[in-house]
């Protein structure tokens, strides 16, 4: 059978400032590279509501605090949208400034508070200025084996009840440097601080994103064929060895 | 105090040249600065040396190396901070090395290259005669912060400049070209054809910084570099005083560099025709397109280390048969590596016959590689191995083409000169 995919890419021109787009290119060569078709579509400010139900997989990444403004305001036309195809488990992946977006609130430094679009049950808050940020290497332990990558937050996420966490932290801060959780699944959405980007040495959750997508869309179980990692296996271990941590 | 200061810095950098402890360019500031804060505003405060002081993401060193150049070749006595110590302690080692006990300078220009966060500290301490600034690319956001962040940071710290301090801005980047100060503006820019017509969508400034709108590009030269209007404010690239210049260095982002430092020059009252006889004889600073000789093979260096001066080192050798590219995540590097997602490489041709990578985050700069489809990558982790083997590689009448981040350049310049960093 020839499978296809469309990959919604939230925001490319706006949301994507810490290499995120490198999930997207990981996502599209995973696909390619096992014959399955697969279309991204960009989905630039101003775009028409109906474009999200084409898609089989969204991505939406992180952005500097004034492009994350002009996204708030686009998004909220279309948070119906999203939110039911959220519920309908339409995986996706979310990243930093995208993660803390999809939950309550977000608290910024200075106090102000900007509304989320209340899809994940959470919330963030950053604890002012003078508060370092949340920087560096991190590893979590996860359904997905260990995940690797580069954190680089100032706001702190609370999980409420009705989201699991994507991970435990083993070595570095996660969601907000006290509980030990990091990211947050939510049907077949998932939410996380990891840059690096998190998809390319973290092909074990790539993969599951494709297959999820798949089997909603064609609605049976689906087995991905293998891609030979060793090359991710090697980049992972660098940073596992130097953070003293065993994959 | 100062006297004592300037004679302890004066003494420590002598024993650490002495012993080779390293770090001479910075250690004698930073404790002139913990003695007294004011170490640097007071130093200049009843000084006649002119100050131009340069800043931007890529292209600061080169950029001084051009002003410096051309004032020396007119005979103007400078003073400088050597590259990599473009803190506010390297600025004051710079001043203690450069002064007589008593704290006076007697040089003509102090040419102070500074790092995109200290600017703003920089200009509380010291009133720039000249301020030119660059451009402003994403690099080290785990360093830097936010493009915008420091955008804000500049325009404050502008905008409180008094009359006397010139701008020197690039028309090209909308941030830099948006920067208001008291005193005059000048403005350089390129008026030639443009490789690109749309911005690419991971660049950096595609927004008014007026009024937040898209902006219209009708010229890209690279990145989020060209001629662009808002179509909802009017705010708009300002027309450039000056477009054109004999260009010792390859690379569109070498023509910014060099119309930056010669616009400066003229400003400054410079005789034009020592201008164009004197960037004929520029030879590049260390590890910005060197050139070196070894075993009868020619090597140029590229150093690239955010995600702009990765693209255009690329553009720039396009042709080469042999890269090396050499990937560091030390505190100079940045030590996140996301940005190499940002890259390109996706673009560029896949002809290079031997690419080798190295350098402390080898595997990750190879997985970028594997994903924009280069075959036949070899990954050597040891950097002294990996360059070993792309000599060995390269043809007799070819170039070895080395892409590395700060610190591997460093490293590999050491390596191939013996001569370590000047």
């Amino acid at each position: 059978m020839n499978y296809k995919l469309t990959i919604g890419w939230l925001y490319p021109e706006l949301m994507s400032t810490y290499g995120d787009r490198g999930n997207i290119i990981v996502l599209k060569k995973r696909c390619e590279w096992r014959n399955i078709g697969v279309q991204v579509l960009n989905l630039n400010e101003g775009f028409k509501t109906e474009d999200l139900n084409k898609c089989d997989l969204l991505f939406m990444g992180g952005a500097q605090d004034r492009q994350q403004k002009i996204v708030s305001i686009d998004l909220r036309k279309k948070a119906k949208m999203l939110s039911s195809l959220i519920e309908q488990g339409v995986p996706g992946l979310y990243i930093c400034g995208a993660y803390q977006f999809l939950g309550k609130y977000y608290k910024e430094a200075d106090g102000t508070t900007i509304k989320g679009l209340g899809m994940f049950d959470l919330y963030t808050e950053n604890p002012g200025e003078n508060i370092e940020r949340l920087i560096g290497n991190v590893v979590v332990d996860s359904k997905f084996g260990r995940l690797i990558g580069f954190e680089n937050h100032g706001g702190r996420t609370y999980l409420g009840e009705n989201v699991k966490p994507l991970g435990k932290v083993l070595k570095g801060y996660g969601n907000n440097g006290e509980d030990k959780t990091e990211g947050a699944i939510y049907k077949n959405s998932f939410g996380s601080y990891f840059h690096g980007p998190i998809l390319p040495k973290n092909p074990k959750l790539a993969d599951h994103l494709i297959r999820l997508a798949l089997e909603k869309k064609y609605g049976s179980p689906i087995k991905l064929s293998p891609i030979e990692n060793s090359i991710e296996d090697k980049a992972r271990k660098t940073i596992a060895k130097r953070l003293n941590i065993n994959l | 105090m100062n006297f004592s200061i300037i004679l302890l810095g004066k003494l420590f950098s002598k024993l650490i040249t002495l012993f080779n402890l390293g770090g001479g360019a910075t250690w004698p500031g930073h404790i002139a600065l913990i003695l007294n804060e004011n170490f640097i505003k007071e130093i200049l405060k009843n000084s006649e040396t002119k100050i131009i002081l340069v800043a931007g993401t890529n292209g600061k060193t080169t950029t001084s190396k051009i002003i410096q150049h051309i004032l020396k070749s007119d005979n103007r006595t400078t003073l400088h901070n050597a590259s990599g110590a473009n803190l506010l302690n390297g600025i004051a080692s710079t001043l203690i090395l450069n002064s007589n006990f008593f704290g006076k300078i007697g040089k003509d220009f102090a040419v102070l290259e500074v790092d995109e966060n200290t600017l703003p500290l920089a200009l509380n301490q010291l009133t720039p005669d000249f301020l030119v600034l660059l451009n402003l690319f994403r690099d080290q956001l785990d360093r830097y912060g936010e493009v915008n962040t420091i955008a804000q940071n500049w325009k404050k710290a502008i905008e409180k400049l008094p009359k006397k301090t010139t701008l020197i801005l690039n028309a090209n980047d909308p941030v830099i070209a948006f920067l208001k100060g008291n005193g005059q503006t000048f403005y350089f820019g390129l008026d030639e054809k443009s490789n690109f017509s749309q911005v690419e969508d991971w660049a950096d400034s595609v927004f008014c910084p007026k009024c937040n709108s898209k902006l219209v590009f009708t010229k890209v030269y690279f990145s989020h570099i060209g001629v662009y209007v808002c179509k909802n404010c009017e705010f708009k690239t300002p027309l450039p005083d000056l477009t054109t210049s004999y260009y010792p260095l390859l690379g569109v982002y070498n023509k910014y560099n060099t119309l930056a430092a010669v616009l400066t020059i003229k400003i400054s009252g410079i005789d034009e025709k020592v201008i164009d006889k004197t960037l004929k004889s520029f030879g590049p600073a260390f590890g910005r397109q060197e050139k070196i000789k070894v075993n009868g093979k020619n090597i140029q260096i590229f150093l690239s280390k955010n995600p702009t001066g990765f693209n255009e080192s690329l553009r720039t050798v396009k042709n080469a048969r042999s890269v090396l590219f050499a990937l560091n995540d030390r505190i100079p590097d940045g030590r996140d590596v996301s940005w190499i997602w940002d890259i390109d490489f996706e673009s560029f041709s896949k002809n290079f016959r031997s690419i080798i990578v190295t350098g402390d985050r080898t595997y990750d700069i190879a997985l970028r590689l594997k994903y924009a489809s280069f075959k036949n990558v070899i990954a050597e982790k040891e950097l002294k191995k990996s360059l070993a083997l792309s000599i060995r590689k390269t043809n007799q009448n070819e170039t070895l083409y080395i892409l590395p981040t700060y610190s591997a350049m460093l490293e590999i310049r050491k390596l191939l000169t013996g001569k370590g960093i000047l």
